[in-house]
C-alpha cells in the first residue's frame, strides 16, 4: 500500500489518524477520566485479589468477633464503630465481623452482577436494536412497542416480584450461583430497550448513508450488511452507553440487594449492608458509611471513565 | 379438640412487625400514676392492624387495647403484674355460670349499656357478634374458639342464615334481652377466657357491614371512633355514651387518642424517644438501634421497663431431613451451638436470657434443666463430635436453616449458628423466606420443609398467660400438624409427648399438671428436637408524659386501659 | 394533531392491557407454573388458625380455582363495567374501574391508591421544583462560566450526585440533619397540605432535598450541555450582534432551545416517580404510592400490584403523550 506522504519535511509522514487514535488521544489528555478509569481498575483487582487483600489487611468476612462488641449494646467498642488498624473499617454490630473485609468482598459480587448484565442487556439491545433499525416496518414497531412495554413498567417492582418467586433450586442451580445468576437476568433483561433505543437510532441513520448502499447494491445479503458494515459503525456508541450502564446496574443490584431481594446472607454486598444499617445507622455509623462509599466510588469512577470516554469518541460533545 | 384447647389459651406468636410477648411484670407498681384527665395520647404501629373489626383480630395488643372501643362479657383486669391476669366480669354483670357439668354457660348483662348510637345493647347483639365471629370466609384473621367449641350443629354464618333476625344458631339461646346462653360439645371449665375474647363484644346488627365493618367499628366502650384511614391512622375520641356507672373497671384518661400504622420501626423507637410519640403499640419492646441509646444514656435508662416474657426463641431441628433423622446428629447440633451468640442476636442481655429448655421460666411451674451443657454456654466441640461419630456422619454433614426474612434478629440467628456448628463441621445453607407464608408454604409444611433441607427452623413461641398447657400443646403435640402446612409444631413427633399432654388435660390437681408439664419438656429435649435459644425479655420504652404506667399479666405489656398524659 | 390523540390514546389503552397482563403472568402464572396450588395461593390470606377447609373456600371466594385467563378476563371485566363484592351480609359494587379488593386486607384498591396519591404528588411536585431550579439554574451558569471554578465545581458535585444511591444519601441525611443536628422532621413524618401547610413542607423538607439533589445532577448536566450546543449557534450570534443585552440572550434566546430536551425527560421523570418512588419512600417511609406498592409485592396481594403497575404505568403513557404534544407546541417543525 502506498504511503500517504504529504509535502512535509524528510522522515515526517503524516498519517491518517483512526477514530480509536484520535480517541486515544483525547482520553489520555482528560486526567478526570483517566483517573476513573484508573479507579476502575483499581476496584476490578481489589474484586479479583479479595482474598489476598483481606489476608493481608483484613479478617474473613464470615469470621465473628464477639470481643469487639460491647455484649449490653450490641455495637462495636471504641470509636466509630472500632475503628482501629486491625479492623479499617470497623465491626459489625452484634457479630463483630470486620467491615472493611465485607466492604472488599461485597465489590465482587458488585461488580460481577453488574458487568454480567451489562453484557446480557448490551447484546440483547444490540441484536434487536439493529434488526428494529435496519429492517424497519413491522419488525421495527414490533420490537419498538415491546421497547415501550418494557419502559412503561415499574421495573424495581418487578425485579422484587420475579426474585422473590424463584424457588432455592432452579435451572440446576443453587446458592449463591442461583441467586446472582437470577440477578444478573432480571437487571440486564430489564435494562436492554436502553442501549436498544440508542442502537436502534444509529441504524437507522446508518441505513440511509452511502457505504450501507454501496454494500447493498453491490449484492451483499442483509445478515452480512449487518456484521460486517454496520455494527463496527456502532461499536463506538455502544461502548459508550455500556461504560455508562454498568454505574446503573451497580445502583440497580444495590437497590435490589438493598430491598431485600438480592444474594443470600451471610454473603456479603453492599446493598444489604446498607439495609441492615438502617437498623444501625445512628449507633454505629460506620456500618452505613463505608459500604455506601464503597457504592459512591465505584458508582463515581464509571461514571467519569464513561464521560470521558464518550467525550473522546464524540467530538461534538463536552 | 385438643387443638382448640390448645388455641383457647393462646395468641400465637408471630404475625406481621415484631409480634407481642409475654410479661411476668418485672415493675409490679405503677409508674407515674394520674387520674388526671385529658390530653392526646399518641400510640404507633410499626406493621397494620389485622383488623379492627372484633371478630377479626388476633393479637394481644389489639385484645389490649379493644378493651377501649368494646365491652365483651369479661375481660382482664386493668391491674398491674398478677392482678392483670385475672378476669373480672365487664359486658356481665358476674362471670359466667356453668351447669351441665361445665357444658352449658349463662351470663347475665349489665343495664344501662349502649352503643355509641344510644341504643341500649342487648343480649341478641352479643350472640349476633359471635355468630359472625364463625365465619372464617368473611373474618379470617381471628381465632376459631367459638368454632371448636360451640355446639354448632352444621351453623356456618349468620350471613347464610335463613332466620330473618339472623340469630338462628342453637348454640347461643338468648331467653331475654339480659340473659344470653351458650351450649357446648363438651365440657370446658375456662369457659370465661373465651368470654373475654373481642368476638363478644356486641355487634348491631343494623350497622354491620361484613368485611367493611372494621372501617366503622360501632363502639360500647369509653372511646368511639372518630376517623380511620385504612392502613395510614386511626383517631378516638370520648364516647359520650359510655357511663361510667355501668363500667367498675374503666377509668379512662385522655381526652383522645391517635394510631399510626405502618411506621417503620425504627421511626417510631424514634420518635417515642424524641416524645413526638407515646406507645409503641406493639408492646415488644425497642429495636436494637434505640436500645443503644437508651442503654447507653442514664437518662433515658431510668424510664425502661424490662419485661421478662414468656416466650421461647428456638430452633427446631426438623427430623424429616436426613441426617436429622438421627437422634445423634440432632444431639451433635445442641452441643455445638454457641448460644451465647443466639443471645447476642436477640440484643444480648436485654433481649433475654439463655434457653437451655423449652418453659419460659416465668410460667409456674417451669423448671430449668440443662441436657446438653457446655462451658460459659458457649458449646461442646468434643462431645458433638462423639455424636457425630455416633450418628454415622464423623465428618460433618450439611443442612439447611430458614428464618424469617423480615426479622433481623433470626438472621442474626442464622448467620451465629452457621459459624458455631460449623466449628463441629455441620455446614448450614441459610434460606430466608417471607414471613407472612413462613409457616404456610415453607417451613411449616412438612413436604416443603423436607424437599428443601430445612434441617435448622428458626421460630419462636409465646403464651398468651403464663400456664404450660397453653405455651407447650401447639408446639409439641404431634396430633396437630397438619400436611397442608400452617403448622407451628415443626418437627416434634413422640408418641409419649402426645400421651403426657392427654394425661394432664385429666389432671385436676396443678401440682401434678405442673409436674407433666416438667416431664414433656424434659421429654422433647431428650429427644433432642428442638435447639432452645433465648427466653425473651421486651425493653419497653416510657416516655416522661406517660402516666398511670404498668406492665399487665394479662397482656404482658403495658395496659392500655389505664394509660393517661400530661401533655395537653 | 386530534387523529394522532386518538391513535395514541388506543396505543396506550393497548399497552396498559400488555402491561397488566404481564404483572398476572409474573405475580399468578409463574406461582402456578412452580406447582401451586390454588390453596397454596390462597393460604396467603386465610388466618394463622384456617382449616383446609376454610382455606379451599377462601381460594373459590377468591377465584384462585378458575383459570387464569378467567381470572384476568374478570380483571379487565371490573375495569371496565366494575364489578360486585361480597363483604358477607351484603354485596357492595365497586363502580368502574373497579381495581378489586386487595386479598390481604379486603380494602377496596381504588380508594387506598388515591388515598397515597398525594404523599408520592408532595414528593414528587416539591422535588421536581427544587431539582428543576437547581439543576437548570446551575446548568447555565456552568455553561456561561465553562472551565471556571463554579463549573468544575458545580459538575463534581453533580456528577457526585448521580453516583449516590438515595437510601444511601437518605440515611446519611436522616443521620446528620434529623438525628444529630435535629433541624429537619425525624423519618416518617408526614401532615397533609391541607391540614398544616408549613408542617408538611417541613417533614417533606428532607427527602425533597435528597430526592432533588439526584435529579438535579442529571438537570445540570444535561442543561450545561443544551446551553453550549446553543450558544455556540448561529441565531445567538445574531442576536448579540442585535445589540441586544447579554441577559437576553441567554434567557430568552439560549435558554429556551436548550429547554426542549429537558422538557422531555422532565415529563418523563415526573410520571415514572409519580407511580412510587420506592426507594426514597422507603428509606423515609412515607406512605406513598412506593411504599404501598412493595408492601403489596412483598405480601403477594395481586390486585394491589395490579393497581400499582396500573397507575403507574397510566403515569408513563400520559407523561410520554403530553411531552409529544408539548413538542409540537413548543417546536413549529414537528406536525403530526
Amino acid at each position: 500500500m502506498p504511503e500517504m506522504s504529504g509535502q512535509g519535511r524528510a522522515g515526517t509522514a503524516i498519517q491518517g489518524r483512526s477514530l480509536r487514535q484520535i480517541a486515544w488521544r483525547r482520553l489520555k489528555r482528560d486526567r478526570v477520566a483517566l483517573a476513573g478509569g484508573a479507579t476502575v481498575i483499581t476496584l476490578t483487582l481489589v474484586a479479583i485479589f479479595a482474598p489476598v487483600i483481606v489476608a493481608v489487611l483484613g479478617h474473613p468476612p464470615l469470621e465473628f468477633h464477639y470481643d469487639k462488641i460491647d455484649p449490653d449494646l450490641q455495637v462495636p467498642r471504641g470509636h466509630f464503630g472500632g475503628i482501629s488498624p486491625d479492623f479499617l473499617f470497623g465491626a459489625e454490630p452484634v457479630n463483630g465481623r470486620d467491615v472493611f473485609s465485607r466492604v472488599v468482598y461485597g465489590s465482587r459480587i458488585s461488580l460481577l452482577i453488574a458487568f454480567a448484565a451489562t453484557m446480557l442487556s448490551v447484546l440483547l439491545g444490540t441484536v434487536l436494536g439493529v434488526i428494529s433499525g435496519y429492517f424497519g416496518g413491522w419488525v421495527d414497531t414490533l420490537i419498538s412497542r415491546t421497547m415501550d412495554v418494557f419502559l412503561a413498567f415499574p421495573l424495581l417492582l418487578f425485579a422484587i416480584a420475579l426474585a422473590g418467586v424463584v424457588p432455592d433450586r432452579a435451572f440446576g442451580l443453587t446458592g449463591d450461583t442461583l441467586r446472582i445468576t437470577l440477578m444478573v437476568f432480571i437487571i440486564g433483561f430489564f435494562s436492554w430497550p436502553y442501549i436498544g433505543r440508542i442502537v436502534r437510532g444509529q441504524a437507522l441513520s446508518l441505513r440511509e448513508r452511502e457505504f450501507i448502499d454501496a454494500a447493498r447494491s453491490l449484492g451483499a445479503r442483509s445478515p452480512r450488511i449487518l456484521c460486517t458494515e454496520m455494527l463496527p459503525n456502532l461499536a463506538a456508541p455502544i461502548l459508550v452507553y455500556s461504560t455508562l450502564l454498568i454505574p446503573t446496574n451497580i445502583l440497580f443490584e444495590a437497590a435490589l440487594s438493598f430491598l431485600g431481594v438480592g444474594v443470600r446472607p451471610p454473603t456479603p454486598t453492599w446493598g444489604g449492608m446498607l439495609s441492615e444499617a438502617t437498623h444501625w445507622f445512628q449507633i454505629a455509623p460506620n456500618f452505613m458509611l463505608f459500604p455506601g462509599l464503597a457504592i459512591f466510588v465505584t458508582v463515581l469512577a464509571f461514571n467519569l471513565f464513561g464521560d470521558g470516554l464518550r467525550d473522546a469518541l464524540d467530538p461534538r460533545s463536552r | 379438640m385438643l387443638a382448640a384447647l390448645a388455641a383457647l389459651v393462646l395468641v400465637a406468636c408471630g404475625g406481621p412487625g415484631r409480634g407481642g410477648g409475654t410479661s411476668s411484670g418485672t415493675s409490679g407498681g405503677i409508674h407515674n400514676p394520674s387520674d388526671a384527665r385529658g390530653g392526646t395520647l399518641r400510640y404507633a404501629n410499626s406493621g397494620d392492624w389485622d383488623s379492627l373489626d372484633p371478630a377479626d383480630t388476633y393479637y394481644a395488643y389489639t385484645w389490649n387495647f379493644a378493651r377501649l372501643y368494646g365491652r365483651s362479657l369479661v375481660m382482664f383486669k386493668p391491674a398491674p403484674g398478677a392482678q392483670g391476669a385475672t378476669l373480672v366480669p365487664d359486658l356481665a354483670e358476674s362471670l359466667g355460670r356453668s351447669s351441665d357439668g361445665a357444658k352449658t354457660w349463662t351470663y347475665t348483662l349489665r343495664p344501662g349499656v349502649k352503643f355509641e348510637d344510644g341504643t341500649p345493647v342487648t343480649s341478641k347483639d352479643v350472640k349476633y357478634a359471635v355468630e359472625r365471629s364463625l365465619d372464617k370466609t368473611t373474618f379470617p384473621n381471628g381465632p376459631t374458639y367459638f368454632n371448636d367449641l360451640l355446639d354448632l350443629q352444621g351453623y356456618t354464618s349468620p350471613y347464610a342464615d335463613p332466620d330473618p333476625d339472623k340469630l338462628g344458631l342453637k348454640a347461643i339461646e338468648t331467653p331475654d334481652d339480659r340473659t344470653i346462653v351458650f351450649h357446648l360439645r363438651k365440657a370446658f371449665s375456662g369457659f370465661d377466657y373465651l368470654a373475654q375474647t373481642p368476638a363478644t363484644m356486641p355487634v348491631p346488627r343494623a350497622e354491620d357491614s361484613g368485611s367493611k365493618y372494621k372501617e366503622h367499628v360501632i363502639s360500647t366502650g369509653p372511646y368511639a371512633f372518630q376517623t380511620n384511614e385504612l392502613g395510614k391512622r386511626f383517631t378516638m375520641v370520648r364516647n359520650p355514651q359510655w357511663d361510667p356507672a355501668t363500667d367498675p373497671n374503666r377509668r379512662p384518661l385522655p381526652d383522645r387518642i391517635t394510631v399510626d400504622l405502618n411506621v417503620n420501626a425504627d421511626d417510631v423507637d424514634n420518635r417515642l424517644i424524641s416524645g413526638d410519640l407515646d406507645v409503641a403499640i406493639e408492646g415488644a419492646g425497642v429495636g436494637p438501634s434505640a436500645q443503644g441509646r437508651v442503654l447507653g444514656y442514664q437518662g433515658l435508662r431510668a424510664n425502661t421497663d424490662s419485661a421478662s416474657v414468656a416466650r421461647l426463641w428456638y430452633t427446631a431441628l426438623n427430623p424429616d431431613v436426613a441426617p436429622l433423622d438421627n437422634i445423634h446428629c440432632r444431639k451433635a447440633v445442641l452441643y455445638a451451638a454457641d448460644r451465647t451468640g443466639y443471645q447476642r442476636a436477640y440484643g444480648g442481655g436485654t433481649g433475654g436470657e439463655i434457653a437451655t429448655n423449652m418453659l419460659p421460666p416465668v410460667i409456674p411451674g417451669a423448671k430449668r434443666f440443662d441436657l446438653y451443657p457446655s462451658p460459659k454456654h458457649t458449646g461442646d466441640i468434643v462431645k458433638a463430635r462423639d455424636e457425630l461419630a455416633a450418628c454415622g456422619q464423623p465428618n460433618g454433614f450439611t443442612t439447611g436453616i430458614s428464618y424469617r426474612a423480615e426479622r433481623p434478629k433470626e438472621k442474626a440467628t442464622a448467620e451465629a449458628l452457621q459459624q458455631s456448628l460449623a466449628r463441629a463441621g455441620i455446614k448450614l445453607e441459610i434460606k430466608p423466606y417471607p414471613l407472612g407464608d413462613y409457616t404456610r408454604l415453607y417451613a411449616g409444611k412438612p413436604d416443603y420443609a423436607k424437599a428443601n433441607d430445612l434441617g435448622l427452623i428458626i421460630y419462636g413461641w409465646g403464651a398468651d398467660w403464663p400456664d404450660g398447657y397453653g405455651f407447650l400443646a401447639q408446639v409439641v403435640d404431634s396430633r396437630v400438624i397438619r400436611a397442608t402446612g400452617g403448622n407451628t409444631n415443626l418437627g416434634i413427633r413422640d408418641p409419649a409427648i402426645d400421651q403426657m399432654l392427654d394425661q394432664a388435660l385429666l389432671a385436676t390437681d396443678t401440682a401434678a399438671r405442673e409436674q407433666i408439664w416438667q416431664g414433656i419438656d424434659r421429654k422433647v429435649m431428650e429427644d433432642a428436637f428442638v435447639l432452645p435459644g433465648v427466653w425473651a425479655r421486651g425493653l419497653l420504652y416510657r416516655p416522661p408524659n406517660l402516666t398511670n404506667v404498668f406492665i399487665s399479666d394479662g397482656f404482658q405489656m403495658y395496659d392500655y386501659l389505664a394509660l393517661g398524659t400530661t401533655r395537653r | 394533531m386530534g387523529a394522532y390523540v386518538v391513535r395514541r390514546m388506543i396505543a396506550a389503552v393497548i399497552l396498559l392491557l400488555i402491561v397488566t397482563a404481564a404483572t398476572f403472568v409474573v405475580f399468578f402464572l409463574v406461582p402456578r407454573l412452580a406447582g401451586a396450588t390454588p390453596e397454596d395461593l390462597a393460604s396467603r390470606y386465610v388466618g394463622r388458625t384456617a382449616s383446609p377447609e376454610v382455606i379451599h373456600q377462601i381460594a373459590t371466594k377468591l377465584g384462585f380455582t378458575d383459570p387464569v385467563w378467567v381470572q384476568y378476563g374478570r380483571f379487565v371485566k371490573g375495569l371496565v363495567l366494575g364489578a360486585a363484592y361480597s363483604t358477607g351480609p351484603t354485596t357492595v359494587h365497586c363502580p368502574a374501574p373497579c381495581f378489586g379488593y386487595s386479598f390481604l386486607t379486603q380494602n377496596p384498591v381504588l380508594p387506598d391508591l388515591l388515598d397515597r396519591l398525594p404523599v408520592t404528588m408532595s414528593l414528587a411536585a416539591g422535588g421536581a421544583l427544587i431539582w428543576l431550579l437547581a439543576g437548570v439554574s446551575t446548568g447555565v451558569i456552568s455553561a456561561l462560566r465553562r472551565g471556571s471554578i463554579f463549573d468544575r465545581t458545580a459538575m463534581g458535585v453533580a456528577l457526585a450526585g448521580v453516583s449516590l444511591p438515595i437510601f444511601f444519601t437518605g440515611l446519611l441525611a436522616l443521620a446528620i440533619f434529623s438525628y444529630w443536628l435535629g433541624i429537619t422532621a425525624p423519618g416518617g413524618s408526614y401532615v397533609p397540605i391541607e391540614e398544616n401547610p408549613l408542617r408538611w413542607a417541613y417533614d417533606l423538607l428532607l427527602p425533597w432535598v435528597t430526592l432533588a439533589f439526584l435529579y438535579a445532577a442529571g438537570y445540570a448536566r444535561l442543561t450545561r450541555a443544551g446551553m453550549l450546543d446553543t450558544m455556540g449557534e448561529d441565531f445567538i450570534r445574531t442576536a448579540r450582534a442585535k445589540g441586544l443585552p447579554e441577559r437576553t440572550v441567554v434567557l430568552k434566546h439560549g435558554l429556551r432551545s436548550a429547554l426542549t430536551p429537558i422538557l422531555t425527560i422532565f415529563g418523563l421523570d415526573l410520571g415514572l416517580l409519580l407511580g412510587g418512588a420506592i426507594l426514597t419512600e422507603s428509606t423515609y417511609s412515607l406512605p406513598g404510592i412506593g411504599k404501598y406498592s412493595v408492601d403489596a409485592v412483598v405480601n403477594n396481594d395481586l390486585p394491589k400490584v395490579l393497581g400499582v403497575v396500573l397507575v403507574g404505568s397510566i403515569f408513563i403513557i400520559v407523561a410520554n403523550l403530553v411531552v409529544d404534544l408539548l413538542y409540537a407546541v413548543v417546536d413549529p417543525r414537528v406536525r403530526y
